[in-house]
């Protein structure tokens, strides 16, 4: 693009619907150092407060140990965690993309007709109260102790938030820029492409937000349950070995995969819907 | 040169390309006969049009003023082919309301202008050419307007009035034959609204397109219009149609001078007249 220059609030989006990836952020942040330090400061804090209280009341290492000692838990077999989180991170990730598809699909589809919504909502709920816990031991029966059975609990934990927030979200169109469209009688793909499916972002990252935390959760509680390899056996391994600082390694560990997941969906939120704050402020 | 432009754009219908003045082509642009419409609520019947009729000339700018609920909106909307009227006969441009928005022959602004944020200005402005398939000079259009500076920015970025400008210039983009302005400026603050309506009336005496035109604006209406149609509200009937012969090109000055105020009284006298009814049972 040779005409874009870096003082354009928009480059890309100009062209397309789908909101464009490399629009400069307008909003700078406000004393970027505070900012960065005050929670580095109370997270140093926190863990030297622990450091020295175990240390002080020599309290028992099966029952809390030393962040020290959590620390070498870790770099003991780093690979061990590596290999376990990538397996959890593959189910969670994998099972979310398959609700996050079928769930936009199946939204898309309720979003158009309130008969398919109606016909379609029951067995959708269905998904959503069905205890997880019941329906594994059927999915290993069905697909075997592969990573499919995990896959599949992680996609029917996220399937449903996702749906909802799709239909809403292709319903949120304001209706002077629908009014606008019909009057030059716009098709309904054209009305979906350039007015619907924009309008449902901001509600798809809702949605997303909700559902990689619980998609993570999907997965260690289905690893967790059969013993498969993955973050789940690794906390069951320790927990049988009365193994506290491994565990308490897992739940860092865990910890941190569910933060940079966080923090990437918001990154790219933020992003993508750059318009979208912008426009709400005024 | 606006007419030089003009021949660019793809003639909406066959009569476009006749080599006559819009005003001298003989099938009206707009002909309400007798409509009707109730809206069901949940709170029962409203009534929001009954046996109303009026007439727009092609070229013929003409206004609608009314007490608030009167049905403007929904007057323009069936106009627009939006809303299937309850009773009554709606043509437009010789046709039925959905001939003319097959034939992208309409234009449409509203007081909350329906832009689309995540597009740029410019884009916005483009919107009805992706749809009609229509070409047309964009940055020339902004030109018009007064909002070519704006070209890149996001509706979000800009002021009421600047989006408002937006609005006009995406329903003038697509060479429309018929103008529907439901209270463009209505909210507006005082000073925008008079740069606007100045420049509407300068666009409109050189381009002459069919415009129906809902202000609460007595003065706007007079200032702007060929005739003012007043209407009654609950339910909504036509009172009175006033033919505005003050003398064109028309300027501000218009405003002091006898005719003027005569007209604008005998408007405001119109709507006091029609106005009773409902204020009595309020
Ligand atoms: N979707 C709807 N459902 C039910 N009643 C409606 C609906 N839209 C409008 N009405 C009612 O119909 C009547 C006419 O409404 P309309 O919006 O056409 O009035 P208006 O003249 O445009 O008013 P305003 O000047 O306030 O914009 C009002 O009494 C309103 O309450
Ligand atoms: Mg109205």
């Amino acid at each position: 693009m040779a005409r874009a220059t870096t003082d354009r609030p928009a480059s890309r989006a100009d062209v397309s619907d789908l909101p464009n990836l490399d629009v400069r952020r307008a909003s700078g942040s406000r004393d970027p150092l505070l900012l960065t330090l005050l929670p580095a400061i109370v997270v140093v804090a926190i863990i030297g407060g622990w450091e020295a209280w175990v240390r002080i009341a020599q309290v028992k290492r099966y029952l809390l140990p030393a962040p020290s000692e959590v620390a070498r838990a870790l770099a003991a077999e780093p690979l061990r965690y590596l290999d376990a989180a990538a397996t959890s991170l593959g189910a969670a990730l994998g099972g979310l993309l398959i609700a996050t598809l079928g769930a936009f699909a199946l939204g898309v589809v309720m979003a158009h007709s309130r008969a398919l919504e109606r016909a379609l909502y029951p067995p959708a709920l269905l998904l959503k109260v069905m205890p997880i816990v019941a329906v594994y031991p059927l999915f290993l029966i069905w697909f075997g102790f592969g990573i499919w059975p995990r896959v599949l609990i992680a996609a029917l934990i996220t399937f449903f938030p996702v749906l909802v927030n799709t239909v809403i979200g292709l319903r949120s169109i304001d209706p002077q820029a629908h009014d606008f469209l019909r009057a030059l009688h716009a098709s309904r793909s054209q009305i979906f492409w350039r007015l619907r499916l924009p309008s449902s972002l901001p509600y798809l990252f809702a949605a997303l937000r909700i559902s990689v935390p619980l998609s993570l959760i999907g997965a260690v509680v289905a690893e967790f349950l059969s013993g498969a390899s993955g973050m789940g056996q690794l906390i069951l391994v320790a927990n049988g070995d009365f193994d506290t600082p491994a565990l308490f390694g897992a739940v860092i560990v865990l910890a941190t995969m569910g933060v940079s997941l966080t923090v990437g969906i918001s990154y790219l939120e933020r992003r993508v819907l750059d318009w979208h704050d912008s426009y709400r402020g005024v | 040169m606006v007419a030089a432009r003009a021949s660019h754009w793809k003639a909406p219908l066959l009569v476009a390309t006749l080599p006559l003045p819009p005003a001298a082509v003989g099938t009206p642009a707009v002909e309400v006969l007798d409509l009707s419409h109730r809206y069901a609520s949940a709170a029962g019947e409203v009534v929001a049009l009954e046996h109303a009729s009026l007439r727009v000339a092609a070229g013929e700018f003409v206004s609608i003023v009314g007490p608030s609920g009167c049905g403007k909106t929904t007057l323009l909307r069936a106009v627009a082919g939006l809303l299937a009227p309850s009773g009554g006969e709606v043509r437009v441009l010789g046709g039925a309301p959905r001939d003319a928005q097959r034939a992208h022959a309409l234009g449409l602004v509203t007081q909350d202008p329906g832009l689309l944020p995540w597009r740029s200005v410019e884009a916005n402005v483009r919107l009805p050419l992706e749809i009609t398939g229509a070409t047309a000079d964009v940055s020339a259009l902004l030109e018009r307007v007064g909002i070519a500076r704006f070209a890149r920015y996001r509706p979000g970025q800009l002021s009421g009035g600047m989006r408002q400008r937006v609005a006009l210039a995406r329903a003038l983009a697509h060479g429309p034959r018929l103008l529907l302005m439901d209270e463009p400026f209505g909210a507006l603050d005082e000073l925008s609204r008079e740069d606007l309506r100045l420049e509407l009336l300068a666009l409109w005496e050189r381009e002459r397109i069919a415009v129906l035109f809902v202000t609460h604006a007595i003065h706007e209406a007079v200032l702007l219009s060929d005739r003012v149609v007043v209407m009654s509200g609950s339910p909504g009937r036509v009172a009175a149609d006033i033919a505005i012969d003050l003398p064109r090109p028309r300027t501000d000055d218009l405003i002091s001078t006898p005719r003027f105020v005569a007209l604008d009284a005998e408007v405001r006298a119109a709507l006091r007249g029609s106005a009773p009814a409902t204020r009595g049972a309020r």
